[in-house]
């Protein structure tokens, strides 16, 4: 678009303007990223190789993986739940519900570590019986995968909320008329609508639930080879000035990061393709 | 199918939607239901489709209790104001879609299931559409296709939404006529929901006028222009005239010896005449604007500090050679009367009423 003389800033005001954005990207989030890889191959390819094999780092990978995705069924049968409940249906006690939805992004995550603690730890309200009956939740994966969960349960509805409120009722109600079930109708109808809004949750809270750190790090207990998932790893092996480890399991985080931004824009875009669909101009009416 | 209406209400928090509505729909009928918004016309039809359910009251269809059966079993086709076609299903799959839904029993073969839906394609003349999506259709098109695909499961109903609502004047119009043909060729009972009195009164073969929850009139088109049961009926189809008492002191003097003094008078503008010189019966008024509006002709009369809306036909207003200002005499042909309690006066009591 060219703009007019009239409504244009003067040269220096937008060289500035671009400047001071540009600049603080490069400090703030190029230059880190290049940072992680430049100490990661600081002693060579080999050596990065050699602490990626590393059975702690080994290990520490395989649980962020297997978190994430114990993580994510819970997450999408709650979001679409709660979304679909929000923006289909009255009730009371909705705004309530909006409210609680949020509440893990209020909470500092290490506030939200030591809830699970209270609850599950040996001096918390059920730890006599869990001890009893012998189920470890402390200290132990079940306790890590609630806590991802906490932290991560808001994303997928957040994202399908807005997105159901806009496409309303009609659907669905002109597929009941038609004769379908709900099941039918939510998965001929709904679901196709949703989809590219679900998977783009599931990008957000995929990548909070592997680099998540303060809620995973009070329940985890930090056990080498056991209990440490990827963000826990690199500050222990940080901790120890192992830094070519430290660094080489940090790029595997930041190589995750860059996968996900990949896809959340590419998802993105599809779904400026489809809003673009429902919105495009009519053509003329064809007149017969 | 008919459908019986028994005392239905319906409240949403302290407002009254639906006030002990009865209304009997035979079958092979077209009913419009005609109000302003928010007269409970939607949710009356709603009801009638179970996607909303009533407070108190009976939905009979072909006389049997349907008011505890769920939306997908009562066999209706429902037709929405924005189409709520699938938006990611081509055009054949939004037609196909309540065949494909059948339990597998019932269910046609996909070659039974293709030949319908390319006969229902033809039937709303769009068959060479079949493969696009609803984005790239005209609003005209995505209408008829939802018909279509209301059509597909065969309803014993057929319920529509302000089905032209959303479409332009030119097509509203085209896609009225062919509703009608439609719902002549199909042989089943349709309602349909508008505020528009235009396509109430050419499409229907029953109007029923509803206000404020309740129903005001139920008649012909014919029946509902011409004698209305109300003046809120009288004041929504079509343009009117109303004549207070309080402002025309002639005719408080004929009226009265009546139990009450709060009467009102309606004329239509085309059942005005005027006049250059005075008539039997008629006021003084002076022309104050003249409107050429397509086959009429508007005249804004002032009488006695009032506003009266005059339409005569192009050949009586070249026959008068009205220009503002002048001074005229008018004289209604036809009025009706209402009392204080809005009930209608007699007719016999209306002659010189007026004047």
């Amino acid at each position: 678009m060219k703009s007019t003389r009239a409504t244009q800033e003067p040269a220096w005001v937008r060289y500035t303007l671009l400047g001071l954005g540009l600049g603080f990207l490069f400090f703030f989030l190029g230059l880190p990223l290049v940072a992680v890889f430049v100490e990661a191959f600081a002693q060579g390819w080999p050596a990065y190789a050699e602490a990626l094999k590393e059975p702690e780092t080994a290990s520490a990978i395989w649980l962020t993986v297997v978190i994430a995705l114990a993580v994510l069924p819970f997450n999408i049968a709650f979001g679409v739940a709660a979304a679909w409940a929000i923006a289909k249906f009255d009730f009371r006690g909705k705004s309530l519900l909006i409210t609680l939805i949020d509440l893990p992004f209020a909470v500092s995550p290490v506030v939200a570590g030591l809830i699970f603690i209270l609850l599950f730890g040996s001096q918390g309200w059920f730890g006599g019986w869990l001890s009893a009956n012998e189920i470890k939740i402390i200290f132990a994966v079940p306790g890590m995968i609630l806590a991802t969960l906490f932290i991560t349960f808001p994303f997928i509805a957040r994202e399908l909320i807005p997105l159901m409120q806009a496409q309303g009722k009609d659907e669905e109600e002109a597929a009941v008329s038609l004769g379908a079930t709900g099941w039918q109708m939510f998965r001929r109808v709904t679901l196709p609508n949703i989809k590219w809004g679900l998977l783009y949750g599931v990008i957000l809270s995929n990548a909070r639930a592997m680099g998540e750190f303060g809620a995973v790090s009070v329940v985890s207990g930090h056990i080498r080879g056991e209990t440490n998932t990827l963000p826990l790893h690199v500050e222990i092996l940080y901790n120890e000035y192992n830094a070519v480890g430290a660094f080489a399991a940090a790029s595997i985080l930041a190589l995750l990061a860059l996968v996900t931004l990949v896809a959340k824009t590419v998802v993105e875009w599809r779904m400026r393709k489809e809003t673009e669909m429902l919105t495009a101009d009519l053509p003329a009416e064809k007149t017969s | 199918m008919s459908i019986e209406i028994r005392n239905i209400s319906k409240r949403f928090g302290n407002f009254v939607a639906l006030d002990d509505i009865k209304l009997d729909i035979p079958t092979g009928e077209l009913v419009a239901l005609l109000g302003p918004s928010g007269c409970g016309k939607t949710t009356l039809l709603r009801i009638i489709a179970g996607m909303e359910t009533a407070d108190e009251g009976e939905i009979l269809f072909s006389g049997a209790e349907a008011t505890h059966l769920h939306a997908r079993e009562r066999n209706v086709g429902f037709v929405f104001q924005h189409y709520a076609l699938f938006r990611h299903m081509t055009v054949f799959e939004n037609v196909a879609f309540g065949l494909r839904v059948k339990p597998r029993k019932e269910r046609p073969s996909d070659a039974e299931i293709r030949r319908r839906v390319m006969e229902l394609l033809g039937l709303v003349q769009l068959d060479w559409l079949a493969d696009r999506y609803p984005s790239q259709l005209s609003g005209g098109q995505r209408q008829r296709i939802a018909l279509a695909r209301a059509l597909a499961v065969e309803p014993k109903v057929l319920l529509l939404d302000e089905p032209f609502g959303a479409l332009d004047t030119k097509v509203r119009k085209e896609l009225r006529r062919w509703l009608r043909r439609l719902h002549d060729d199909m042989h089943i009972s349709s309602v349909f929901v508008t505020h528009d009195q235009e396509e109430a009164l050419e499409v229907a073969d029953r109007v029923v006028v509803m206000n404020h929850g309740r129903i005001e009139q139920i008649g012909s088109p014919d029946e509902v222009y011409s004698n209305p049961a109300s003046p809120f009926v009288y004041q929504f189809l079509g343009n009117v005239n109303v004549f207070h008492e309080r402002v025309h002191g002639g005719y408080a003097e004929i009226e009265r010896g009546a139990a009450d003094g709060g009467a009102t008078a309606f004329v239509r503008p085309h059942d005005i005449e005027i006049a250059h010189q005075a008539l039997e019966q008629s006021l003084p008024a002076t022309v104050q604007h003249v409107h050429p509006i397509g086959p009429v002709v508007r005249i804004e009369l002032l009488h006695q500090s009032e506003i009266v809306e005059v339409e005569l036909s192009r050949e009586r207003h070249e026959a008068l050679q009205l220009a503002a200002g002048q001074s005229v005499w008018f004289r209604p042909r036809q009025l009706k009367v209402f009392g204080a309690d809005a009930a209608p006066r007699s007719t016999s009591e209306k002659q010189g009423f007026l004047f």
